[in-house]
């Protein structure tokens, strides 16, 4: 389950509206409009800061899909 | 009788490095519908078949390589292992030194054959010493295989595959004859699941496999050989002895050139694997349709663009991911640095790379500023805009091609100076009166590119309706035709510059 927490800092980095558009755990970065290679980083940074967490490279190189990144919020935020 | 010697034929099947074993000589071609009957017997047998088509794979590199094939086995073995020995762990360290073994002897190799002799060079011109040049011959594919090694050992490593208990199955992707000398740099994690599918195609399926052999031997032989020999090497061996318009051609015929040489013999190496009842990655989707240069790299060598985009520019990303847009670009022109390098140790090469770094740098400082003002005058869905965004990409790219064809440093500067203080556009017409062939060949390709891509999916269609041999004579007719064209002679030199 994708939380509206995290949703919604996706959908401002994108400028999307949040209602407008479905993300679930099996959604992968392309099907989300302008989730591109080039801006992936700001996403990230941007989830990083909102939670206050540090992510590792490899921690989110291995995230294939959203659901994925959520799971490493989580285990983040549990720490 | 024929004429033939036949002490000469067992020397035919060996290897012999000045004419070595490539998709459109004869010669494979003989050998290839020898291994597809073989194939289609076996095709009951999933060990045999794989069996018949690893050992034909060996004796092409043999025929392509010669004795480099041990490295290239020594490279599958070794890899094997690395991979197995990386799934087998849980202790992230382990993992990590097993991955750096790994790519010490990958890269490694890659380094010792590809660039040694450019950093030995470089170590003598900055007189931090002076050693000799060695005598490497570089082992035909290595490039290729190398990579496609790699994202199996780097795919692993991500978690995105496990690793094949199968050497046999492992062995195969990395042997794949279609795709070991030119690509494309095909993923384990998409082949390895191909290997044990039963073997059958459908109508469909051969007729999409001739289509891409036929258009790949048209592209390759028909257009870009043709236009090479005919006229573009002409004018890049010698850019001062034309004017600033035939210049400009042949930088535009070698960006026809490059594109249809490369990927025709994508479109062949496709073909023949799903013949073969393999799927390959595509390479290239109509790449002078890009409106920007990163939708460029989208549609240009899409196995290599892809493959640095996951293992290069990705991490890069993130360990930059703090300095903002400085970050991205810093990872950026990293990227088509080594993309540049990747094509050869040179100079030339890494200028080329880096230059296309620039241009994604500043299309990414551009993006924002070009949303506005599209936005504000609600250009974003216009098509004269598109077809202007074609046309700058394009020049774009074939101006980056200047420094990737020239033979040094100094004659493509010659090319553009030609182009922008000598270009007298009178000797157009000498040039399409004195060229015919090669300017209608330069047109129709360029033509056949924009032309919508189901054009060649109806064509497709239909031929997959008709009858087998129907289909047989139209493949024997375009080889005829495409040899016909290789054995034409040279068009004579009609004119020098004016």
């Amino acid at each position: 389950m994708i939380s509206d927490r995290l949703k919604k800092i996706i959908c401002n980095e994108l400028y999307l509206d949040p209602s407008s558009i479905e993300i679930n755990d099996e959604t992968q970065a392309p099907e989300v409009p302008g989730w591109d290679s080039l801006n992936h980083a700001n996403i990230i940074v941007a989830i990083e800061k909102d939670y206050g967490v540090r992510f590792k490279g490899l921690e989110i190189l291995k995230c294939n899909n959203v659901g994925a990144l959520q799971n490493l919020v989580d285990s983040k935020v549990s720490d | 009788m024929f004429g033939i010697d036949f002490s000469k034929l067992p020397g035919l099947f060996l290897f012999d490095p000045n004419d070595p074993l490539l998709f459109g000589s004869s010669l494979f071609l003989f050998l290839f519908f020898a291994l597809l009957i073989f194939y289609r017997i076996f095709s009951k047998s999933n060990n045999t078949r794989i069996l018949v088509l690893i050992t034909f794979s060996l004796y092409f590199y043999y025929m392509a390589g010669g004795l480099f094939l041990l490295l290239l086995i020594l490279n599958a073995i070794l890899n094997f292992y690395f991979g197995k020995w990386m799934g087998a762990t849980n202790v992230d360290s382990k993992k990590r030194n097993f991955l750096w073994l790994a790519l010490l002897f990958n890269l490694g190799l890659l380094v010792y054959f590809k660039y040694s002799n450019f950093f030995i060079q470089l170590v003598n011109d900055i007189n931090l010493g002076q050693f000799e040049l060695l005598d490497i011959i570089l082992p035909i594919g290595i490039s290729f295989y190398t990579f496609k090694s790699l994202s199996y050992i780097l795919d692993i490593y991500l978690d995105a595959m496990e690793p094949t208990e199968s050497f046999r199955d492992y062995f195969l992707f990395v042997t794949f004859f279609p795709n070991i000398l030119s690509g494309p740099i095909d993923r384990a994690v998409k082949f390895l699941p191909q290997i044990n599918k039963s073997y059958s195609l459908t109508r469909k399926e051969i007729a999409m496999g001739l289509m891409l052999i036929m258009m790949g031997l048209i592209k390759k032989i028909m257009i870009a050989d043709y236009i090479n020999l005919n006229f573009v090497d002409r004018v890049f061996d010698s850019p001062v002895r034309f004017t600033g318009v035939e210049n400009l051609l042949a930088v535009y015929g070698y960006a026809l050139q490059l594109y249809c040489d490369f990927s025709g013999y994508s479109d062949i190496a496709i073909g023949i694997a799903l013949l073969l009842g393999f799927k390959l990655m595509e390479n290239f989707n109509y790449p002078y349709k890009a409106k920007s240069i990163s939708d460029f790299w989208k549609r240009w060598h899409i196995s290599l663009s892809s493959w640095l985009l996951d293992y290069v520019f990705r991490p890069l990303q993130m360990t930059f991911r703090n300095w903002g847009k400085a970050g991205n670009i810093t990872a950026l022109v990293i990227t088509f640095i080594l993309v540049g390098f990747w094509h050869g140790a040179s100079w030339a090469f890494l200028v080329w790379g880096l230059l296309h770094g620039l241009y994604m740098a500043v299309g990414l400082l551009l993006k924002g500023p070009k949303r506005k003002f599209y936005n504000k005058y609600n250009l974003t869905n216009s098509k004269v805009l598109g077809a202007i965004q074609i046309f700058i990409t394009f020049n774009l790219v074939a101006f980056s091609f200047i420094f990737f064809r020239a033979n040094n440093f100094e004659m493509a500067l010659d090319v553009i100076k030609q182009i922008l203080f000598f270009f007298k556009p009178g000797v157009f017409i000498q040039f399409v009166e004195g060229f015919t062939p090669t300017f209608i060949l330069i047109v129709l390709g360029f033509l056949f590119h924009f032309l919508p891509s189901s054009l060649g999916d109806k064509i497709t269609d239909e031929l997959s309706k008709m009858n087998i041999f129907v289909q047989a004579i139209i493949f024997t007719l375009v080889i005829w035709l495409v040899t016909q064209v290789q054995s034409a002679d040279l068009q004579p030199f009609i004119y020098f510059q004016f």
